[in-house]
């Protein structure tokens, strides 16, 4: 009988891509901090590409952020948290501002672009009181820049002229898929624990 | 009955229709703005590209203003919005970078190259009307190196006193030689259909079932407000006899057409006059078998400021000679005398035509009256008045138009876009 054996080298090939996985892969990070869940997505960068371009240019970006958390089964949805944030950058600093919509507004001002991305990220933690520390927990977190102005709307004043409705325009607009006109990111993580999270173990 | 209901649920959608669009994509609260260059100060404002040279002194000026005030960015991409319409450019672009003293920045239109649509489909004209029943316009149009080949199709209840459907084609040439001269050849070919009032007054050799138009027309720009554009109009129609004869309308045409506007309807206002006259001569040396002439003129003034909008307009006309039936003035549909019925009115249409309308418009609601006559002897001329409200906005409009006259009140809806 002969006994198959695994080379060292492959064992050494799988770590190494699995590392370079963990390394580059986008992740979703939990923690917990008293009773809020907090998120992390260090390798999760929005303020770059058309947004950024458009803040380059004075503009301002609003862009959405929705946090999903399942409970229990994966069917289950606890809650889903949708909010707005606008952001813009200082031509002169060179810095990012950060607003969030919510009444009162609050605002974060003279940010690098990656402490303006954790800042909106942690303005999205959540509340948890109330759910089993033994519970399983899903998150998923969708970012979607939009755009600042009205291309989009099908009766914009750019599709109706003197001449009538601009057909054309129309069906440009809605046979554009919604990726290539808004760029968007989105990252899960899961299953987890409340217990897990404050042992310190964290999931990507 | 159905006219109740009509305005029944005009009382019900008008509200809605009018509410207003928001301004932007996002909501904006008494916190402050949440753009941070609003600190900044605009250091100057500058338009280049392609066709900036023809921006009109009030918005030039306009820009200039904007010089030593903080950045606002709706308010600038709003003033690019309005060079795109004045320019008729299809992209301005607003760039923004460091100014030379610090915390200030210079603003730049750039006015975007013209990309030639290659195929474009628009929809020129909708309408229902509660009279008159439904009436659409639309086009296709392919570019191919400044010609513009168009092809259509139509059916319209509303212009004419009589209902003509089918399709229309056209070819444009925009530059011949100069920017100056533009040539265009348009070719009809419609089915008619008659009210009943119609059929009752006209003689029989009036009637006609088909109707085929041909029109090479050249247009030159003498100086910039003012154009005028020739050709002739070739018709060729068959009339509703018990033996069919086809008989040819062949016209000389002259249009003179005036356009001007100044001011800006942020502050001042901004102020709009077009005005046009036309001449058709059904002339026997294009072997034409009826002979008239057709003088037309219109004028329209409007002002706009802020949310309102005041529009003044004039039509008036005469016809010496027998003209067809699809050139004669017609009133009473859903551009004049707005409430009546055109066939209450003249079912044959007029030879001889007056009419002033005035609207205004608050915030997208409309209010308007009209008053005009049509009429062919002058024993036959009687003033009739209408007025009327609904709302408007970007080209839409929904509204109810009431006869001023004793006895049954009976309104007449209409909603559409574009007429």
């Amino acid at each position: 009988m002969r006994i198959r054996t695994i080379k060292p080298w492959w064992v050494i090939a799988a770590f190494l891509s699995g590392l370079a996985f963990a390394m580059f892969a986008e992740e979703l990070i939990l923690s917990t901090h008293e009773s809020r869940l907090e998120f992390a997505a260090p390798r999760v960068h929005f303020l770059v590409g058309k947004p950024l371009e458009r803040l380059r240019n004075a503009s301002e970006v609003p862009f959405v952020f929705k946090i999903t958390l399942w409970s229990g089964t994966r069917t289950h949805i606890l809650r889903e948290v949708p909010a707005r944030f606008v952001v813009s950058y200082d031509l002169w600093e060179e810095k990012f501002s950060v607003t969030k919509l919510v009444t009162p507004r609050r605002t974060a001002r003279h940010l690098t672009d990656n402490a303006a991305e954790a800042w909106c990220l942690q303005e999205m933690s959540q509340d948890v009181t109330g759910v089993s520390a033994t519970e399983p927990l899903w998150a998923r977190l969708e970012i979607r820049a939009e755009d600042s102005r009205e291309s989009g709307v099908p009766f914009g004043r750019g599709n109706i002229t003197d001449s009538g409705i601009n057909l054309t325009s129309l069906i440009e607009i809605f046979s554009r898929p919604a990726a290539t006109t808004q760029p968007h990111w989105q990252i899960e993580t899961g299953p987890v624990t409340l217990d897990e999270l404050r042992r310190g173990r964290r999931r990507g | 009955m159905r006219t109740l209901l009509l305005t029944g649920i005009f009382v019900v959608v008008l509200p809605i229709g009018c509410a207003p669009l928001p301004d932007g994509p996002f909501d904006t609260d008494e916190a402050g703005p949440t753009n941070v260059n609003t600190r900044l100060i605009v250091e100057s404002v500058q338009i280049s590209g392609q066709g900036s040279a023809k921006l009109s002194d009030p918005l030039r000026s306009e820009l200039g203003e904007f010089a030593g005030k903080n950045f606002d960015q709706p308010l600038l991409e709003r003033l690019a919005d309005r060079i795109k319409k004045e320019l008729h450019a299809p992209e301005v672009r607003m760039h923004v970078v460091k100014g030379d003293i610090p915390d200030h920045v210079i603003v730049n239109f750039e006015i975007g190259v013209e990309r030639e649509k290659r195929f474009d489909l628009d929809l020129a004209r909708f309408l229902y009307h509660s009279k008159q029943g439904w009436s659409g316009q639309g086009h296709a149009t392919v570019n191919i190196h400044e010609n513009a080949f168009s092809f259509g199709m139509v059916s319209d209840g509303d212009r004419l006193s009589e209902r003509y459907a089918g399709i229309q084609a056209g070819f444009e040439r925009r530059h011949v030689f100069m920017d100056r001269l533009q040539l265009r050849f348009d070719f009809s070919s419609y089915h008619e259909q008659w009210n009943q009032t119609t059929l009752l007054d006209a003689a029989p050799g009036d009637i006609y079932r088909t109707r085929t138009q041909f029109s090479p027309t050249a247009t030159v720009v003498i100086l910039e407000p003012l154009v005028v554009s020739f050709g002739v109009d070739f018709a060729r129609y068959r009339l509703s006899l018990p033996v069919a004869k086809t008989e040819s309308s062949n016209a000389v045409v002259s249009t003179l057409r005036y356009h001007q506007r100044w001011g800006s309807a942020g502050d001042e206002g901004e102020h709009d006059i077009r005005a046009s006259y036309s001449v058709r001569a059904g002339t026997q040396i294009l072997e034409s078998d009826p002979v008239f002439t057709r003088h037309e003129t219109q004028a329209r003034y409007r002002f706009r400021r802020g949310h309102q909008d005041l529009s003044i307009g004039f039509l008036a006309g005469k016809i010496s000679g027998l003209a067809p039936l699809f050139e004669r003035f017609v009133l009473g549909n859903a551009e004049t005398l707005r409430g009546w019925n055109k066939f209450d009115l003249d079912p044959l249409g007029a030879s001889r035509v007056v009419h002033g309308s005035i609207d205004y418009v608050y915030r997208g609601f409309l209010v308007f009256y009209d008053t005009g006559a049509v009429w062919d002897r002058p024993a036959d001329r009687e003033q009739k008045q209408s007025l009327g409200l609904g709302c408007k906005k970007s080209g839409f409009q929904l509204a109810v138009a009431f006869p001023v006259r004793a006895g049954i009140v009976s309104p007449v809806f209409y909603a559409g876009m574009n007429f």
